[in-house]
C-alpha cells in the first residue's frame, strides 16, 4: 500500500514540478496579445487560443498543487485547538466523502464528451484554431489529479493527510 | 422542501468551515454532494440534471478573464521576493524629507501603488509589513498604529484598478446583470469589468485622501520624534520613478480601454520579471520559489471557484436562489431597501467568509435580485467593493487585519488596534454613505439619469420572468448519461 501511495505521490509531484514552469509562457503569451492586436495587427487570436490551452493545463495541475502546498483557504478559528491526528482524520473524511466522489462524478459524466472531443481533435469554435480539445481534456485531468491526491491522502498512514491543513496564514488568494 | 435544503447547505458550509478548519473548497463540494444526494434520494431532483457540471468546469477553464489569476499570483509572488516595495517606500520617505508625517503617508501611497500590481490583499499585507514596519518602528510609531496603518494600506488595492477582487467582482456582476436585465425586460448595456474599474476610481481616491489626512494628523502628534532621512542611490531613484511611470501607464491604459485587465496584469508580471532579472534580484532559487507560490495560489483560487460553481449549481437546482430572491423582493424601501439589505448580507457574511468566497458563492445568489430592482449596476458594484474593503478591516476577523497581525514583528492588543483603526473605518463608512446618497460619484462626468434605464416590467412580471430565467441549469442535457 505504501508503495502504491509513493507511486501516486511521485506522479503528482512530477506533474506539479513540470506545470509550475507553464506560468512563464502564459505570462509571455498574454503580454504579447496587446502588441499583436494593436501594433502587429495579426496573431492575437492565435495567442489568445494558445493562452487558453496553457491556462487550462496550468489550472488542471494547480488545484492539486495547492492541496500539496497546504495553501487552500481554510478557517482556523477553532481548528487550531485540534490535535494533528484529529486534523488528519478530518482530512481523510473530506477526501472520502467530498473530493473523491466529486472527482469520480466529473470523470464519469465527462467521459463521453472527452472521448468525443479527442476523437475529432476539436478546434476552437470562434477561430477554428486547433487545440480546444486540450481545454476540454484538462477538466478531466483536473478531476483525475484531485482523485489521485484524495486516494493518496486517504491511504497514507505515516503522515497527516494533506487535506487537514495548517493554520490559514498566508492562504488568502 | 427542496429550497429550504439549499439554505441548510449554506448554513452547513459556514458551520463546516469554522468547526472543522478544513479547506473551504472541500467543504463546499462536500455539502453540495450531500445536498444533491438528499434531493435525489427523496425523488425531488432527477440525477441527469447534475450532468451539467463537467461543462461548467470547462467553462471556467476557457474563461479569458480568469487567465488574470495566475498573472496576479505571479506578481504577488515576485513582489514578495524582490526589493521593489522597499525601494518605493524609501523613495516616498525621501520625498517627505524625513518628516514624522512622511512615513504613514508613504506607507499608504505604497499600498495604493502596489495594490493594482499585486491584486492580493494578503501578498500586499506581507510585502507592506516587510517594507514599511521597520521604518515605522524606527520612528516610534506604536505597534497598534503600525498594524492598523499597514492593514488599511494593504486593502487599497481592492478599489484601485485593476485589482484581483475588482476583476472577479466585475465578472460576477456581468453575469448577475445579464440575469437581471433578462428578467426585467429592461434594455441597458450590461455592466463589464471596465465599468466597475471606472466607477471605483473616485470613491477610491476619496478614501485614499481621507486616509492620508488621518495619517498626517496622527503623524503631527508625534512631533517629538527626531527627523530621519533616507539615503537613496541614483539607481534607487530611477527604479522608483520608472516603477511609478509604469504603473501610471497601466492604470491609464486600463481606464481608457487601450488594453484589457488581463493584458495589464500580464504587463505587470513581465515588468516585474524584467526588473528582477535586470536588477539581479531574480536568481534561479527565487524564480523557482515564486513559481511554486504562483501555482499554489492560482490553484487555491481556482479550487474555490470550481467548488463554488458546484455548490451554486446544486443550490439553483434546488430552487433556493428563487426563494432568496422572493424574500429579498419583500424588503421595504424600494430599490434602495433591497440594495441595503443585500449589502447588509454581504457585510454579515464577511465575518465568516473572505472576499473571494463572497464573490464566488454569495454574489451570484443575491446580486440578480438586487439588480432587478436597482437600475445602476455600477453603483451597486462599487458599493459592494466598498463593503468588501471594509470587511477586510473589521476586527476581529477582517482578513487584512489578521494577515498584518500575523506578519507583524511586534504584537498589539486587538482593542488597541481597533481603536487605531476606528478613524479609517469611520472614513470608509462615510464614503459608503456618500456613495449611497450620491450615485453620481460612481459615474464621474455623467448624470445618473443618463446611465440608468427605467424598468419596463411590473413587480409581478419581474417575479414571473425571474422564475423562468433561472430554471435548473439545463445547458448540458446533450451529454446524456455516462456510458459505462
Amino acid at each position: 500500500m505504501a508503495q502504491f501511495v509513493a507511486v501516486i505521490d511521485r506522479f503528482i509531484q512530477a506533474s506539479v514540478d513540470a506545470a509550475r514552469w507553464l506560468a512563464l509562457p502564459l505570462v509571455a503569451i498574454l503580454f504579447l496579445q496587446w502588441p499583436l492586436r494593436d501594433l502587429v495587427k495579426a496573431g492575437s487570436r492565435e495567442a489568445n487560443d494558445l493562452g487558453q490551452c496553457l491556462f487550462a493545463l496550468y489550472v488542471a495541475v494547480a488545484v492539486t498543487a495547492a492541496t500539496r502546498a497546504g495553501r487552500h483557504l481554510a478557517a482556523d478559528t477553532l481548528a487550531h485547538h485540534f490535535a494533528p491526528g484529529t486534523r488528519a482524520c478530518l482530512g481523510r473524511v473530506l477526501g472520502l466523502v467530498a473530493l473523491a466522489p466529486w472527482a469520480v462524478f466529473l470523470l464519469v459524466t465527462g467521459f463521453s464528451a472527452l472521448l468525443s472531443t479527442l476523437a475529432q481533435l476539436e478546434a476552437f469554435p470562434d477561430t477554428s484554431n486547433p487545440g480546444y480539445f486540450l481545454v476540454k481534456a484538462c477538466a478531466s485531468l483536473l478531476a483525475l489529479l484531485v482523485l489521485l491526491q484524495a486516494i493518496a491522502d486517504i491511504l497514507r498512514r505515516d503522515a497527516p493527510a494533506c487535506g487537514a491543513q495548517e493554520p490559514c496564514k498566508a492562504q488568502e488568494p | 422542501m427542496t429550497p429550504i435544503l439549499g439554505l441548510l447547505m449554506l448554513l452547513g458550509v459556514a458551520l463546516g468551515a469554522v468547526a472543522t478548519g478544513l479547506p473551504v473548497w472541500g467543504i463546499l463540494i462536500g455539502v453540495a454532494n450531500l445536498g444533491a444526494a438528499l434531493a435525489m434520494l427523496t425523488g425531488a431532483i432527477e440525477p441527469g440534471i447534475f450532468f451539467a457540471l463537467p461543462n461548467r468546469v470547462v467553462g471556467l477553464l476557457e474563461s479569458d478573464l480568469l487567465q488574470a489569476l495566475p498573472l496576479f499570483a505571479a506578481m504577488g509572488a515576485l513582489l514578495n521576493r524582490l526589493p521593489l516595495a522597499d525601494t518605493l517606500f524609501r523613495a516616498g520617505l525621501g520625498v517627505s524629507g524625513g518628516r514624522p508625517t512622511g512615513a504613514p503617508a508613504a506607507a499608504l501611497m505604497l499600498g495604493a501603488v502596489l495594490g493594482p500590481m499585486n491584486g492580493s490583499v494578503s501578498a500586499n499585507a506581507i510585502a507592506l509589513t516587510r517594507s514599511v514596519e521597520p521604518a515605522l518602528t524606527r520612528r516610534h510609531v506604536r505597534p497598534a498604529d503600525r498594524i492598523a496603518l499597514i492593514a488599511v494600506a494593504s486593502t487599497l488595492g481592492v478599489l484601485v484598478p485593476p485589482s484581483l477582487v475588482l476583476i472577479l467582482l466585475g465578472d460576477a456582476m456581468m453575469t448577475a446583470h445579464t440575469i437581471a436585465l433578462n428578467s426585467t425586460g429592461r434594455i441597458a448595456r450590461i455592466v463589464n469589468t471596465q465599468d466597475v474599474f471606472r466607477g471605483a476610481m473616485l470613491p477610491a481616491a476619496l478614501f485614499l485622501g481621507a486616509c492620508l489626512v488621518i495619517a498626517t494628523v496622527r503623524g503631527l502628534r508625534t512631533r517629538g520624534t527626531s527627523t530621519l532621512r533616507e539615503r537613496l542611490s541614483p539607481r534607487d531613484w530611477i527604479t522608483a520613478g520608472a516603477t511609478l511611470c509604469f504603473i501610471a501607464t497601466l492604470l491609464a491604459g486600463v481606464a481608457s480601454g487601450a488594453f484589457y485587465a488581463v493584458e495589464a496584469a500580464a504587463m505587470g508580471a513581465v515588468g516585474l520579471c524584467l526588473a528582477g532579472w535586470l536588477g539581479g534580484g531574480l536568481d534561479g532559487p527565487r524564480l523557482r520559489g515564486a513559481l511554486d507560490d504562483t501555482i499554489a495560489m492560482t490553484g487555491a483560487l481556482l479550487a474555490l471557484l470550481i467548488a463554488a460553481t458546484t455548490f451554486t449549481l446544486v443550490f439553483r437546482i434546488l430552487g433556493s436562489d428563487k426563494l432568496i430572491a422572493s424574500w429579498m423582493s419583500a424588503a421595504p424601501g424600494g430599490p434602495l431597501g433591497i440594495v441595503l439589505l443585500g449589502l447588509g448580507l454581504i457585510a454579515l457574511a464577511a465575518f465568516v467568509l473572505d472576499a473571494f468566497e463572497i464573490i464566488f458563492v454569495l454574489i451570484p445568489i443575491i446580486m440578480p435580485p438586487m439588480l432587478m430592482r436597482a437600475d445602476d449596476a455600477v453603483w451597486v458594484a462599487v458599493l459592494t467593493l466598498l463593503v468588501l474593503q471594509t470587511s477586510f478591516l473589521l476586527p476581529p476577523l477582517g482578513y487584512a487585519l489578521m494577515m498584518t497581525r500575523s506578519a507583524a514583528s511586534a504584537a498589539a492588543p486587538l482593542g488597541a488596534i481597533a481603536k487605531s483603526l476606528a478613524p479609517f473605518l469611520i472614513a470608509q463608512m462615510l464614503i459608503v454613505a456618500a456613495v449611497i446618497a450620491w450615485p453620481a460619484l460612481t459615474h464621474p462626468g455623467r448624470s445618473s439619469q443618463a446611465i440608468a434605464a427605467q424598468p419596463t416590467a411590473s413587480e409581478a412580471d419581474i417575479q414571473q420572468r425571474f422564475q423562468q430565467m433561472m430554471p435548473p441549469p439545463l445547458e448540458m442535457p446533450d451529454l446524456g448519461p455516462p456510458k459505462l
